[in-house]
């Protein structure tokens, strides 16, 4: 597929020549990314209704399991998310450099930089202007960065509070410390319930940028977290090529 | 059954030979040992053993001193319908020093308390209830011209264990709460030199604390604890795991105000604010007052008495989540969360907007570019197809 020829659809079209596709996410990535997104919508959704019922079930106790229901999915979820989690991790030295924890981390001078530069075409709304990137470009690098990090305190304060349930079990002797160093289970449950607005916050921002840029550069940015490449043109230049 | 005034506990004489003079049978000295098992988690062949152990035991020197306090966890530990076994026993062990149930006063009362000191030294067992003020070297709480915190390191140098029994001697309870004024501590603060075990709540149920004494007395150490100090055979499982409206939990029945018709059928308390979830207690189990009743069991939410720094993270005691303050008022978490992410919503869909514009606008200025005649050329490759 690599330099065919797109042909003209509509009338007015920024630029035409020879475009091609570059793989840039592998199938582990591309997986854990959509099983670890369904899961923490679960894990959010569930997770609103343990902290705040919305729902309460009328009539006879015996025939309803309605909060039984949202634990167990929201444990199964929880599990999922670790499982995800276990991929990335073995992945940021397993995958290529677009996906390796390199990649994760912005901290020479020029990512500086082009976080700057990005920020200021998102405020300013000139996108032409953006520093151009065919993986993670910094302020993305920073973001998800920061996204795994409040996943791990979600796992972290998630499993402690699981194991209340069981003293002398496997996640409260694993996990009993976690209490202590917060402050108490109440300040563990508190921040538990906070970082799950973290990511109500961070879905619709991070959707719509990618719709953005999908829209604004033709294609094949939403798609890459499918098919695992995207389709540039051949004489586009990136800054991480 | 005689009381203990009538028929005092003398010296050298053993509980199993006060205990027949006082008229208490075997059959239920057996029975309160055989109910003490179960509250420690003994299998049934230590009854046996306990009651031997108990029955052989000479009066034992108990301390019980009170600081920073209100004098509840004593009420608590007294406090039953009619005098049980139970009662008697911690009567019994009680009397070489307390505030509130010894009958002398003053100089007499000092006396007392270093007369036993002196002689059991090294064999007493220290209770101590309230908390100790640090702060101004100690000025907020003197006795007889000393510091809590003398008191307490005097009569822990003699003692052969340390039982801090409330909340106040577990970690200062209301008086630590923030800001803490007088710089009130627990004893296992001050008391590093020996196991201090904490008999936790505000108060603790008296039971815990006779069950604990009759460990210590049957095996001469103390019980297990958990990380905080709190024996394992009372607070080894969460009041959530062991409430009678657990049922309601789970199928997802809950109160919503206190007088509506879901607390009429007694269905669970979490959305008022129950903080069972996250104490550790035997309450559902043991319950109050010779087991009348409990505050779950009254239709009120729990309080989370029994964990450390409960007044500042278990509050507000009617809700499930605390305030967060700024924004002039105090809000709701749940509140900013919603609106923040609402707030992100909005102002993508602004910046969607405006890209959209920006784009338009861009478009406009670009140059027309021609359809190739013909409405262009037949697709060769399958992916062009796709366009």
């Amino acid at each position: 597929m690599t330099g065919a020829t797109v042909e003209p659809r509509t009338e007015r079209l920024p630029r035409e020549g020879q475009y091609q596709w570059v793989g840039i996410w592998g199938l582990p990535l591309r997986m854990m990314h959509w099983v670890a997104a369904l899961s923490i919508v679960v894990l959010a959704v569930t997770g609103l209704y343990i902290g705040k019922p919305y729902f309460i079930a009328g009539g006879d106790t015996a025939s309803h399991f309605l909060m039984g229901w949202f634990r167990m999915i929201h444990f199964v979820a929880a599990g999922l998310l670790v499982v995800t989690a276990i991929v990335r991790i073995y992945w940021l030295f397993a995958g290529n450099r677009y996906e390796r924890w390199r990649a994760l981390v912005p901290v020479r001078p020029k990512d500086f930089r082009n976080m700057l530069r990005r920020l200021r075409s998102y405020v300013m709304i000139r996108p032409e202007d953006e520093p151009k990137y065919l993986g993670h470009n910094p302020m993305q690098q920073f973001s998800y960065t920061s996204l795994y990090v409040v996943a791990f305190v979600q796992v972290l304060t998630g499993f402690a509070l699981y194991g209340q349930s069981n003293p002398g079990g496997i996640f409260y002797g694993m996990l009993n410390w976690v209490g202590p160093l917060f402050g108490g289970m109440p300040v563990v449950r508190f921040v538990h319930h906070i970082f799950t607005w973290v990511f109500a916050i961070f879905i619709p921002i991070h959707v719509y940028l990618s719709v953005r840029a999908d829209i604004l550069e033709h294609g094949s940015v939403i798609s890459s977290m499918i098919s695992g490449g995207r389709i540039v043109a051949v004489d586009d230049e990136f800054e991480d090529e | 059954m005689f009381s203990p005034a009538s028929y005092p506990w003398a010296e050298g004489v053993s509980l199993g030979e006060h205990l027949e003079q006082r008229g208490i049978s075997r059959r239920e000295f057996l029975d309160f040992c055989g109910g003490l098992c179960v509250v420690l988690g003994l299998s049934r062949s230590a009854v046996e053993g306990m009651a031997t152990a108990l029955q052989a035991m000479k009066r034992p020197s108990v301390v019980w001193i009170q600081l920073q306090e209100c004098t509840g966890c004593v009420e608590s530990v007294i406090r039953t319908a009619e005098p049980t076994i139970g009662n008697l026993v911690l009567d019994l062990i009680s009397l070489d020093y307390s505030h509130t149930l010894m009958a002398a006063s003053g100089h007499a009362a000092e006396e007392a308390l270093h007369a036993a000191m002196q002689e059991n030294a090294g064999e007493y067992l220290l209770i101590v209830t309230g908390s100790v003020p640090l702060n101004d070297d100690g000025v907020y709480l003197t006795i007889a011209g000393r510091t809590a915190k003398t008191i307490l390191e005097e009569a822990a140098v003699g003692a052969k264990a340390v039982i801090a029994v409330g909340a106040c001697a577990h970690w200062g309870s209301v008086q630590a709460a923030r800001p803490n004024p007088t710089g009130a501590v627990g004893v296992a603060e001050i008391i590093k030199d020996k196991p201090v075990l904490n008999i936790a709540g505000c108060p603790p149920i008296g039971d815990v604390v006779t069950a604990t004494v009759a460990h210590y007395l049957t095996f001469g150490r103390l019980p297990a604890t958990d990380g905080d100090g709190r024996p394992l055979f009372a607070y080894g499982a969460r009041i959530h795991d062991q409430c009678p409206r657990r049922a309601n939990f789970d199928a997802g029945q809950f109160v919503e105000e206190f007088d509506d018709e879901n607390a009429r059928k007694a269905w669970c308390l979490y959305h008022v604010g129950c903080k069972g979830p996250a104490t550790f207690s035997p309450c559902p189990i043991f319950q109050w007052n010779d087991g009348t009743d409990w505050p779950i069991g009254a239709g009120h939410p729990c309080l989370g008495c029994t964990e450390r720094n409960f007044w500042d993270t278990m509050t507000p005691f009617y809700g499930r989540l605390p305030d967060v303050g700024g924004f002039g008022v105090e809000r709701n978490a749940d509140l900013i969360g919603a609106a923040l992410a609402a707030g992100a919503t909005a102002g993508v869909a602004a910046h969607a907007i405006a890209t959209g514009v920006h784009q338009a606008r861009r478009k406009r200025e670009l140059p027309v570019v021609e359809r190739p005649v013909g409405g262009g050329t037949a697709p060769n490759s399958p992916s062009s197809g796709k366009e």
